[in-house]
């Protein structure tokens, strides 16, 4: 069936449960975009690196693929290190920390707040800005940024910073609002180049990791003041935590962010399903986007891949038909579609073709 | 100070992730002539596996659960030179690490302690582990298990690169390979030629401790 909504007229009504002509959707394509961009060649460094080139991988990406959304996750060190850690770039991997700059309880409270216009803080801002100014007008754009406590654990070590949660409270505390001050900067940078919506990956809000005690201790209340900031600052408060047993009553209902992006872990005990999440009312109020499983994008083939998006709309609309809702649900990936050389592009399309063929909610 | 005590010191320790408890009745525990296999599977591994399951129960989340590895190791530390070699060369030898090109090491750590804590001797091979060390492991470290681990979509295919190396080097008959981490499962497990996949380490250890 043809769309009759353009991209944003039908994002903004599922934002506010209002009838659309189909379901949202937006796979999180974002690092793998690059291979749309010239010759498919260029490396994650070089997209890292390059606020053009950064902009130009969400542009190409919204021309092959039609999105609903552009979401601009570059990769979950960008804080670390500008912190002065050690990122490791190879040419088709996701750069990730090598070398902790956050060692001993010292370097807690010595760390500096990171220049924003300075290192790849300047690049995602930068590229943000670009890719918001070519899609604003045509689809619903946000920047993305790491929460206080995934910076810091990315800068530290996630062990070191745990075990200090106990060993060594009040220098955590201190790193925590180090970072948050950063955190702020970002806000006012990002909310300068004017996307819609800003996401934070609030990652160790999750029952595997953390109780409701230690999370709020250590996030939730750093989160509270950038989560207040990021409206005063004209975006659309998002959240994305792809972990699993994610902290739903705190990071949806009292965080109240407009999206919450989200995964499934079929395996794990009590990992909440899409028909759950909606039944349990945390669609009321918040569009959900997931939760398809990232790894079909590398591994399924293409029919595959139709038929768990033919099956995860039916599932959805269903559970949204009988809470009484009429749009609040992004069909998307739980986490980032893999960036690798082998993922493949045509598993994207046909996600979003499907969602477009079948996403027609008629309650 | 009884024998008893000293065991019920070193469990409450680990239980409480209090380290130099550990090690103050792990030597204790050498000084009252209490056998180091028992003050490691009746104090030591006795609170580790409380702990285990009262993170399985959300009791427990992961700053409690690394606190308490960290008192086991201490204990460790000090009681495993004393165990005679005829005990020590009958345990089950272990390598485990995070496959080439991840450096995400907190679930790996947890693995490792809860295959200690079930009597593994396991070797840690650390972060980011070139394919060979994993390959060589049966040869150099007489491994009859190895673990591997990742985080990340890209570096899953490390994973297979061991197991064709094992099946290359005629050592896949000689090792049990488990694997672990959010991206993969058991269809990918039995994909690559992997024996198990596990969902967490009390999974793992149940597969594990199951077949060898």
């Amino acid at each position: 069936m043809a769309d009759t909504m353009n991209h944003i007229e039908r994002a903004v009504a599922a934002l506010g449960d209002k009838p659309v002509d189909r379901l949202t959707t937006y796979p999180l394509a974002m690092g793998v975009c690059r291979r749309l961009v010239g010759d498919g060649k260029m490396t994650y460094r070089d997209w890292v690196s390059d606020p053009k080139k950064f902009a130009s991988a969400f542009i190409e990406g919204q021309k092959h693929f039609d999105f609903d959304f552009a979401i601009g996750l570059m990769d979950l060190s960008v804080a670390a290190g500008d912190m002065g850690s050690v990122v490791r770039m190879d040419d088709q991997n996701t750069p990730f920390v090598t070398d902790p700059s956050l060692k001993t309880v010292e370097d807690y409270e010595k760390l500096t707040v990171p220049d924003v216009k300075k290192g790849r803080s300047h690049v995602l801002v930068e590229g943000t800005g670009l890719f918001v100014q070519a899609l604003g007008s045509q689809v619903i754009t946000a920047a993305f940024l790491e929460g206080p406590l995934l910076s810091l654990t990315q800068a530290a070590s996630a062990e070191k910073v745990f075990m200090d949660m106990y060993n060594n409270r009040s220098a955590v505390h201190k790193a925590l609002k180090t970072i948050t001050e950063y955190n702020g900067d970002m806000v006012k940078a990002m909310g300068a180049v004017k996307p819609a919506g800003l996401v934070w990956d609030y990652l160790w809000g999750s029952y595997s990791c953390l109780g409701d005690a230690e999370y709020d201790e250590f996030e939730g209340k750093y989160a509270a003041g950038l989560n207040e900031l990021t409206g005063k600052e004209g975006m659309a408060m998002c959240i994305h935590n792809c972990a699993d047993l994610p902290h739903l009553d705190t990071q949806i209902k009292k965080m109240k962010p407009a999206i919450y992006s989200m995964a499934y872990y079929p395996l794990i005990p009590g990992s909440p399903s899409p028909k759950e999440t909606i039944e349990k009312g945390f669609a009321d109020n918040c569009l959900i986007g997931g939760q398809i499983d990232p790894q079909g994008f590398v591994r399924w083939s293409q029919e595959k891949m139709q038929k768990t998006t033919m099956n995860l709309v039916q599932e959805v609309k269903t559970a949204l038909c009988a809470r009484g809702l009429h749009s609040r649900y992004c069909i998307a990936s739980g986490c980032e579609v893999p960036p690798a050389v082998t993922t493949r592009l045509e598993n994207i399309k046909e996600c979003v073709d499907t969602v477009k063929k079948y996403g027609q909610v008629t309650c | 100070m009884q024998a008893q005590d000293i065991l019920a010191g070193l469990e409450k320790a680990v239980i409480t992730g209090n380290k130099a408890d550990s090690i103050k009745f792990a030597k204790e525990s050498l000084d009252a002539g209490v056998k180091a296999l028992d003050a490691i599977d009746k104090g030591l591994v006795k609170g580790m596996t409380i702990v285990g399951d009262k993170y399985a129960k959300h009791e427990y989340f992961l700053p409690q659960v690394l606190l308490a590895a960290n008192a086991l190791y201490g204990g460790l530390d000090i009681l495993l030179p004393h165990i005679p070699k005829e005990d020590a060369s009958k345990k089950v030898i272990g390598v485990i690490g995070v496959v080439e090109g991840d450096v995400h090491d907190i679930g790996k750590n947890i693995v490792k302690t809860m295959l200690t804590a079930a009597g593994l001797d396991m070797h840690d091979f650390g972060k980011d582990v070139p394919t060979e060390n994993f390959v060589n492991a049966v040869k150099n470290e007489k491994a009859s298990l190895i673990a591997m681990s990742t985080l990340m979509t890209p570096t899953m295919d490390g994973m297979k690169a061991v197991v064709d190396g094992l099946i290359e080097n005629g050592d896949r008959m000689k090792v049990k390979i488990i694997i672990g981490g959010a991206p993969t499962s058991q269809p990918f497990a039995d994909d690559i030629g992997a024996d198990w996949h596990a969902i967490n380490a009390q999974e793992a250890v149940k597969k594990v401790k199951g077949a060898m």
